[in-house]
């Protein structure tokens, strides 16, 4: 055993081990990360895990009720709709669609963010102006409009309003990017990067993104919560993906006309839509509060 | 000091108009179909006609002049005709338009009446049972898809209960006459003799689309205020106001609340575009007749020239509450007035 202790060994751990610790003390957020997860590798793997195939009809069995009543059976445990296919199989499928897009929207969103708002950030004057400026303009189209404009210019379809999604992202992600980058431009380590001889490349890489990665991360998770509320909206308006998709939206449109005859296929899709998104912002809370946390130790 | 702000926002503003009516003039050219239909919004355009109106509208000549004419246009109230009804597009809009107004008002009515109050709760109650409930349940309602939470309400107090009606304005059985486009005002103002009935049915019908629409920008009230109170709590005038004497109610009011009202001031603006977003998805499922409602059912006949003034008309309103409300901010901020 060592004699002396010169530093706590807390405060000399990396800084994502740090993030871990204040995160796992939040029971919310935890409780978030495992739905999260649950809701990832669903969309990863629901044509493997699905009990049926989500678009096969079976004339024999329209309508059936969910298991837990009378009537239902246990080889369908949500039931089926109105043309005999699986509600569990095509709410499994639509994951996929739902939360994979929402999260291919944020990635590409972030990315482009990332590149415009460095760009931003680290020009000055005239040029950084008249970028605010331009995204001014982005930031006051609500984005359903967006969304309305693009389809009527592409078309509907659920590929062409992720674009209009990823637009109306844009702005906050370019916004907050420039931001933390020029706060963390301010600080005497990058002062002394500089005088080191660093070039603005350099900078950003060694000096300026790793200090805000955390920020991005919040920002991502900020950002999906409304992607997927946007997703499935667009699919709801029929704007988005379009019928026969098992699209969580599109599934509640769909089963409107049934909404006597089988509530349930109008709250299921919505309570995937909700705890996703619900998961989502608890594990955004989650970050957010341990990054607070670590800076203060 | 101030001057040289407010010519620096018009500046600003100028620029965002001139972008805007940019985006709106290639519309005209990204949309699918003849530029002409698309400018005019005349569906049968006879051969003869042809060539008058390509004058008119200046397509003959270059894109810069065709857009100064249509800026003229656009200022001289000539929107051109909706596709589907023939009818001039701006008349259309200015009979949806306050329906739309009057719904959102009435929901940031509900949030900052809710809102405010419920976040300082948050705040000053941030580790009692109360205090997390409250942020529990704001947690949730911020999740919830609107369109589903519409879904359920009107499944629980439409169709189960048969307490509230489920679609739009007033019941049909009420003529209204339409003096200011608002329904409420419209009543009031009207001469008829049932008016508490008319009032009493009218906001009946409000009701479920108001708490719906409200939901969203409630919770983000919620959010905001417990925030910045939290971090104005932190700060030292407080426990300096705390030392002079001053009481608990005092020290929230005086310094605490008009601190942290700043930025949530700021935020009504930056959230105003989500919330007309959500107007829209609402005043689908209510058929509440507004401008939500009108531009989808554009969308869904492709009336190109409708979704042109819906485009001008929405970012306008969204433009004007981003600077009244940045104003306002400034106005109250000594602070910000030297950026």
């Amino acid at each position: 055993m060592k004699k002396f202790r010169l530093y706590f060994e807390e405060h000399n751990r990396g800084p994502l081990t740090q993030l871990w610790q204040q995160f796992q003390r939040q029971h919310a957020a935890v409780f978030g990360l495992v739905m999260f997860s649950f809701f990832l590798l669903l969309t990863l793997f629901a044509p493997l895990l699905s009990p049926h195939d989500p678009y096969l009809q079976n004339a024999d069995l329209l309508l059936l009720a969910p298991s837990w009543s009378e009537q239902g059976l246990v080889q369908y445990p949500f039931g089926t709709d109105d043309l005999g296919r699986d509600l569990m199989s095509r709410l499994m499928k639509g994951a996929t669609y739902t939360f994979g897009i929402a999260l291919i929207t944020v990635i590409g969103a972030l990315l482009m963010g990332l590149a415009l708002g460095a760009m931003a950030g680290m020009s000055k004057g005239v040029k950084s102006s008249i970028f605010n400026h331009v995204l001014d303009l982005a930031l006051t189209i609500p984005s359903l409009l967006l969304a309305i404009i693009i389809v009527a210019v592409l078309g509907p379809g659920l590929w062409n309003t992720t674009w209009a999604i990823m637009l109306a992202l844009l702005p906050q992600f370019v916004h907050g990017i420039r931001n933390a980058i020029q706060d963390t431009l301010k600080q005497d380590y990058v002062a002394a990067y500089r005088l080191d001889g660093a070039s603005n490349w350099q900078v950003l890489r060694y000096a300026v993104l790793p200090n805000i990665w955390e920020h991005l991360t919040v920002m991502a998770t900020m950002a999906l919560s409304t992607a997927i509320l946007d997703v499935a909206a667009l699919g709801f308006l029929g704007l988005g993906a379009q019928a026969p998709t098992s699209e969580w939206g599109v599934m509640i449109a769909d089963a409107l006309d049934l909404i006597y005859l089988a509530p349930w296929a109008i709250a299921l899709p919505g309570i995937l839509v909700f705890a996703s998104v619900l998961s989502v912002n608890l594990v955004g809370d989650g970050l957010r509060t341990a990054m607070t946390k670590r800076r203060e130790n | 000091m101030m001057l040289h702000y407010f010519l620096r926002r018009t500046f600003l503003i100028g620029f965002v108009f001139v972008a805007l009516t940019v985006l709106a003039f290639s519309l005209s050219y990204l949309f699918p179909g003849d530029v002409l239909n698309n400018v005019s919004g005349l569906t049968n355009i006879a051969p003869e006609q042809q060539q008058a109106l390509i004058q008119y509208y200046a397509l003959d000549q270059s894109v810069l002049m065709q857009y100064l004419a249509y800026v003229n246009r656009i200022l001289d109230g000539e929107w051109g005709l909706s596709f589907s009804s023939q009818q001039p597009v701006l008349a259309e809009i200015i009979a949806v338009f306050p329906a739309t107004l009057e719904l959102a008002s009435y929901a940031l009515i509900l949030s900052f009446v809710l809102g405010i109050p419920l976040g300082l709760f948050a705040a000053v109650k941030a580790d009692s049972f109360f205090g997390k409930l409250v942020s529990g349940i704001t947690l949730v309602a911020y999740s919830i898809p609107i369109f589903w939470w519409a879904l359920l309400l009107i499944m629980l107090f439409s169709l189960t209960l048969g307490l509230l009606p489920t679609a739009g304005r007033i019941n049909v059985l009420f003529d209204i006459p339409t003096t200011t486009g608002f329904m409420l005002p419209d009543i009031w103002l009207s001469d008829i003799r049932y008016k508490s009935e008319a009032t009493m049915d009218a906001l009946r019908h409000l009701l479920l689309p108001a708490i719906v629409l409200a939901t969203y920008p409630t919770t983000v009230m919620i959010r905001f205020t417990r925030d910045s109170m939290l971090a104005v709590l932190e700060q030292s005038y407080i426990k300096t106001a705390r030392a002079k004497g001053l009481s608990r109610a005092q020290v929230l009011y005086h310094h605490g609340l008009r601190n942290a009202l700043l930025p949530v001031i700021r935020q009504i603006g930056l959230q105003f575009s989500t919330l007309i977003t959500l107007a829209m998805i609402t005043e689908v499922i209510f058929s509440w007749p507004g401008i939500g409602q009108w531009l989808l059912d554009s969308i869904y006949q492709r009336n190109y020239p409708a979704i042109q003034g819906g485009l001008l008309v929405v970012s306008c309103l969204v433009i004007v509450v981003n600077m009244l409300t940045e104003i306002l901010h400034t106005l109250f901020n000594p602070l910000a007035r030297k950026a």
